[in-house]
């Protein structure tokens, strides 16, 4: 099952790449996550802007991925290191991602500023979460620019914590992102 | 009469009696604003008993009397309530039509977003499952739950059947049963595992459409439908059973349900309130309807068991399950019955003026049947009715005696082989088990003893007559009563109570402590306590030992009290004209069921109240014979609760708050007896522990008491329906005024210490000063005593007159400035006579007058050098004729002659200390000296400076070392 949720973005990635889909579909354009662990002894932060996507309005589906050795912007090297072996496993996980559907029903071809909520399932290490994350949408001229905050418990995603470095991350991880999207 | 005479006897009249009732004690209450009304949306209870009502124009608290708004925490937003909730730790919830949502902290609501934002259509329901996690359902959007501090959202992608959900219920397993547009989902949940099963009509269902989910015991629960009326669904196994009742349903849809101890409650959009008595098994014909208001919402039942529902503008109380008026109305007969039965089978018998007549009730159809009896006219007061063991009927009669009916039959006959009954007026006729009791007047009073021989009416009975009871003679008895413990009690017409025990009698009247020997009627608590009541005293209480008054200080609502009955739960049910009072035995609380609940125009007739084989009460009253049904629910006393404790009118949360500072110290508390039954007779009373010594009584529901001295008080309220307080409900909040530092006793003492301390040090301080001060004026005194001297002395004057001498002859010039030297001299040491100080230089210059003084005489015998910087000269001090006495010294004590020159050297040693040193040439007679002065010098030094002079003889040099004061 956790599998099978995995593969499942890059099949609709796939899905929308190939010809035959709606000419209305979006696609990221440009697209940056970025994360922080406001532990109490060290801040972690890294942001990425590889991340891609697709939004298709009419099955009001979407999928969002990003690779997870793209993160830059550590405080050192070893930090990195740290993230991409120790908790992320990102040779094991590569990709972390978000598919779904939207709960609202908004009217993508309206010019407007939309505030909605996404219901679908969270990868993150490979543990596959269903949640609910807001965002706050603008549709300018056929572009769509995403914002969203959200935050990740460590826990539910299976990323363990060393009693060592307990004290160095948060319990709490908290994950902005912003992306613009375009009709393909 | 005439046509009776002419058709058998057990000609029956039977004849169907229309079934339209009302519920008892209906009131409404409108939420007005501006005189417009709003609708309430939702109605719901929190533990403590309190009613919310979210309405359009937001949330409001209903204390029975008015509606308070809670408000919110950003007041611009005015949005519709559509759902409130109270969880587990007492936290209440709101949902809105938007899909905000908000929680109650202290008086105001606030509207708080989770990360995953909020719905963005209505909140219809609340629920707490059994892991305590809340869950909300949505009018478009499926249902949330909260886990884990996420939001989880369950719809179509579930398998939820329909994305409209109405309501939500708990079942027993911890399933979550969900109303909605689309059958009954049932979600089961292991944290975000989520597993929906959808019951609807292949499972029996009747309709689609779930309008609303009520539990129903035993993990059932009563289903409301939009078209089929309602069903009921068990989840253990899953069955869905639809009653007889809603089998041909055409009350529109379903609103609302609820479940009751007796009843099944039915709000409906197309028929008003509908009630419905034994649910599983009645039929449409059962159903006890109000159909004078449509449209019917939100069902609740109050802690004290009276119904409560929303129409569009209206919020409606009623009676309840406690109050029941049997169909079965016939004003023409009411207004003539004497006296009323219930027999074992619940067919209601009545005695009036056209005879005795039995109501019997068939599904919801009542019948009556007349027992015509010959010899009665309308005009025979039938006075009471009886069924003895054997089922058959007794009547008491005005002037005809008693008679005895076969109710099967309708057989009767006269109990005749009773000489004393023949023609007697009898006043009531009770009994127990075997025995029948029967009272009247001119003291007649007869005990029936049954056999088994009194199965038929035929045979005999076996009495006794009580016709010469000791006190009572012929006077009337009102009433016999044999109580558990085999007595007999006669309660007479102004004679007071006789009671035969073991054969003999006892009296008791006023001197047992009867403010009133008219004694109406006897009842037994469970005890095994004999009540009674009196025609102007109220009720007694006998325990075998004494009597109890209950008048109206104890809170008896009408002291013309016509009869007194023990319901099911034990407690006393004391009828008056106007309603009830039911009195708690145990606690002595009253409560009381009168108009307000419904009860009007009650029979004054001493036997006109019944009770039936279940305990309840049977009254008959003007709109005909009303059931009062005794319920744990029908609670006696009003609920207490403090709604809030302001601070300087801000309110203070009063679970952690406890402490205060001295300077806040204006409380108000605001505090409800929530009685809904009748809110306007709640009373107040409270005491603040640490002010008041005593209770305070008032009406007023907020308290304040200013300017709180420091201090541990408890804040102690309760509530009663009456100026009996004993069992009120009681609550209280304690805290605590802190005393001011000021006047804490370890900051007194700490500041009696820290006074007492600098007085100490200061007094020490300047009694070393004075000390000082008097050694310095002392040693000041007696080293000019010591210069005087020294220089008045014979010798230094003998010596400067022979050296002026010998300069006038030499130098005339010279002595003229030699005399003025001298007279320099003499003038600064008048001078400075009385400093303690002066500076260096002057004492320098005093020094060099002298020297110059001595050298005439020694000439270049006597050498002085000084090294002394101009700047210290300025700055440094030295008491006066220190350095002069100090030249004088060695001059007194050392040789000067052209061999052995002395050699006075004066100079500085690292800016502290000035040293006066000379070479020693010992004279050959030593001078005597007291030693005085350089003691003097000593001693000056010590109280001036810290540094103590040093004296010293070494390598031929004599030196006295001064420390040097600046100022």
């Amino acid at each position: 099952m956790r599998r099978q949720l995995f593969i499942l973005p890059f099949l609709l990635l796939a899905l929308a790449f190939k010809s035959g889909n709606s000419p209305q579909d979006y696609k990221v354009s440009s697209g940056s996550i970025s994360f922080r662990s406001d532990a109490p002894l060290e801040l972690i932060k890294a942001q990425s802007s590889e991340l891609k996507g697709l939004v298709l309005p009419e099955k009001k589906q979407f999928a969002f991925i990003i690779n997870v050795k793209t993160f830059k912007g550590f405080n050192s090297p070893l930090q990195q290191e740290h993230f991409n072996e120790n908790y992320m496993e990102s040779n094991k996980f590569p990709v972390a991602s978000f598919e779904g559907k939207i709960i609202e029903d908004i009217d993508f071809t309206k010019d407007g500023e939309y505030s909605v909520r996404s219901k679908g399932n969270l990868n993150i290490h490979g543990v596959v979460q269903e949640r609910i994350i807001k965002c706050d949408v603008i549709i300018k001229n056929k572009n769509i620019s995403i914002w969203s905050t959200f935050t990740v418990l460590l826990a539910d995603h299976n990323i363990p914590i060393p009693k060592v470095v307990h004290e160095k991350l948060a319990s709490e991880i908290k994950v902005d992102v912003k992306a613009e999207l375009a009709i393909k | 009469m005439l046509l009776i005479k002419k058709i058998p006897l057990v000609l029956l009249l039977i004849t169907g009696i229309n079934c339209a009732a009302q519920f008892a004690g209906s009131r409404s209450f409108k939420l007005l604003d501006d005189n417009r009304p709003f609708k309430i949306n939702t109605l719901f209870k929190t533990r403590e008993g309190y009613i919310y009502a979210g309405t359009t124009n937001g949330l409001y608290s209903f204390d029975g009397k008015n509606f308070k708004l809670i408000n919110t925490n950003t007041p611009a937003i005015k949005d519709t309530v559509t759902a409130v909730f109270e969880d587990n730790r007492s936290q209440i919830w709101v949902g809105y039509k938007s899909g905000r949502l908000a929680k109650k902290t202290k008086s105001l609501l606030q509207y708080f977003e989770p990360e995953e934002g909020t719905p963005k259509v209505a909140i219809t329901a609340f629920l707490q499952d059994k892991q305590n996690n809340i869950w909300f359902a949505t009018n478009g959007e499926g249902i949330y739950y909260f886990y884990n501090s996420h939001l989880y959202l369950i719809n179509e992608e579930e398998g939820l059947s329909d994305k409209y959900v109405h309501a939500l219920a708990l079942a027993a397993n911890g399933d979550v049963l969900a109303a909605t547009d689309q059958g009954i989902n049932i979600c089961s949940i292991n944290g975000a595992n989520k597993k929906i099963d959808v019951l609807g009509p292949k499972n029996g269902l009747p309709d689609y459409y779930i309008t609303a989910i009520q539990p129903a015991g035993n993990n059932s629960f009563l289903i409301g439908l939009q078209e089929k009326g309602f069903c009921f669904y068990n989840h253990s196994n899953k069955q869905i059973t639809i009653p007889a009742a809603a089998g041909n349903w055409n009350y529109g849809q379903v609103n609302a349900l609820l479940y009751t101890q007796n009843n099944v409650w039915i709000a409906t959009e197309a028929n008003g309130l509908m009630k419905l008595p034994d649910a599983a098994t009645a039929a449409a014909a059962d159903f006890i309807t109000s159909t004078n208001k449509n449209n019917i919402n939100n069902l609740l039942q109050d802690n004290e068991g009276n119904i409560w529902m929303t129409t569009t503008s209206e919020l409606i109380s009623t009676a309840g399950d406690k109050l029941n008026l049997l169909p079965i109305y016939d004003k023409a007969v009411y207004e003539t019955i004497h006296t009323i039965l219930s027999d074992y089978q619940n067919n209601i018998w009545a005695g009036t003026d056209g005879g005795i007549i039995k109501y019997t009730r068939s599904a919801n159809q009542w019948t009556s049947r007349l027992y015509p009896i010959k010899g009665l006219t309308s005009f025979t007061d039938i006075t009471g009715l009886y069924q003895d063991m054997y089922h058959n009927i007794w009547l008491s009669t005005m002037g005809e005696g008693i008679f005895v009916v076969d109710p099967v039959t309708g057989k009767y006959r006269n109990i005749s082989e009773n000489p004393l009954l023949k023609k007697a007026s009898i006043l009531s006729i009770t009994g127990t088990g075997n025995t029948v009791c029967a009272g009247g007047l001119e003291g007649v009073a007869t005990i029936f003893q049954l056999s088994e021989l009194n199965v038929t009416i035929n045979a005999n009975y076996t009495f006794t007559n009580y016709d010469s009871i000791p006190n009572v003679g012929n006077n009337y008895i009102h009433t016999v009563f044999k109580d558990s413990k085999g007595r007999i009690w006669f309660g007479t017409d102004g004679k007071g109570i006789t009671v035969l025990e073991k054969g003999r009698f006892k009296h008791f009247d006023k001197t047992n402590g009867l403010k009133d020997e008219h004694v109406y009627s006897f009842t037994e608590d469970k005890k095994g306590c004999i009540w009674f009541n009196t025609k102007d005293a109220g009720v007694y209480c006998y325990n075998d030992t004494v009597f109890k008054n209950f008048g109206a200080a104890q809170g008896i609502s009408d002291l013309k009290i016509t009869t007194i009955k023990t319901d099911r739960l034990g407690n006393l049910i004391i009828v008056n004209e106007n309603g009830i009072d039911i009195l708690d035995p145990v606690t002595g609380t009253i409560a009381y069921i009168n108009n307000n609940q419904g009860i009007t125009g009650v029979n004054t007739a001493i036997e006109s109240v019944c009770t039936d084989i279940a305990g309840n009460i049977l009254l008959s009253t003007e709109n005909g014979i009303l059931v009062y049904t005794p319920s744990a629910k029908n609670i006696l006393r009003p609920k207490t609760i403090i709604d809030n404790i302001q601070l300087f009118l801000k309110e203070i949360d009063p679970v952690t708050d406890h402490h205060f500072k001295y300077d806040e110290n204006s409380f108000t508390f605001n505090f409800t007896g929530l009685y809904y039954t009748n809110p306007e007779q709640v009373h107040y009373q409270y005491k603040l522990e640490g002010l008041d010594t005593s209770w305070v009584s008032t009406k007023d529901q907020s308290i304040p008491f200013p300017n709180l001295r420091p201090g541990k008080y408890v804040f102690h309220v309760r509530s009663s329906l009456n100026d009996n307080f004993n069992n009120a409900d009681e609550v209280t909040y304690t805290f605590v005024i802190e005393t001011p530092f000021w006047k804490r006793i370890w900051f007194i003492i700490l500041s009696i210490l820290i006074v007492g301390g600098l007085l100490y040090w200061y007094m020490k301080s300047r009694e070393k000063h004075l000390n000082k001060m008097q050694l310095l004026h002392q040693e000041k005194v007696e080293f000019q005593f010591q210069v005087l001297r020294n220089q008045v002395n014979p010798h230094f004057l003998f010596n400067s007159f022979n050296t002026l001498i010998s300069t006038i002859e030499d130098n005339p010039k010279a002595a003229v400035d030699y005399v003025e030297q001298l007279s320099e001299f003499f003038r600064n040491i008048v001078n400075y006579r009385d400093k303690d100080v002066i500076s260096l230089g002057e004492e320098l210059q005093l020094m060099n007058t002298y020297f110059y003084l001595q050298q005439k005489r020694y000439g270049n015998s006597l050498v002085l050098k000084i090294d002394i910087s101009d700047q210290l000269k300025k700055d440094c001090f030295v008491p006066p004729l220190t350095l002069q006495l100090l030249v004088e010294n060695a001059i007194k004590h050392n040789a000067v002659s052209k061999e052995s020159i002395l050699s006075i050297h004066l100079y500085t040693e690292t800016d502290s200390r000035l040293l006066i040193s000379n070479n020693i040439n010992p004279k050959i007679s030593p001078e005597k000296g007291t030693g005085m002065g350089l003691q003097n010098i000593i001693n000056r030094y010590n109280i001036l400076s810290e540094n103590s002079v040093l004296v010293n003889t070494e390598n031929g040099h004599f030196t006295v070392s001064l420390p040097i004061l600046k100022k």
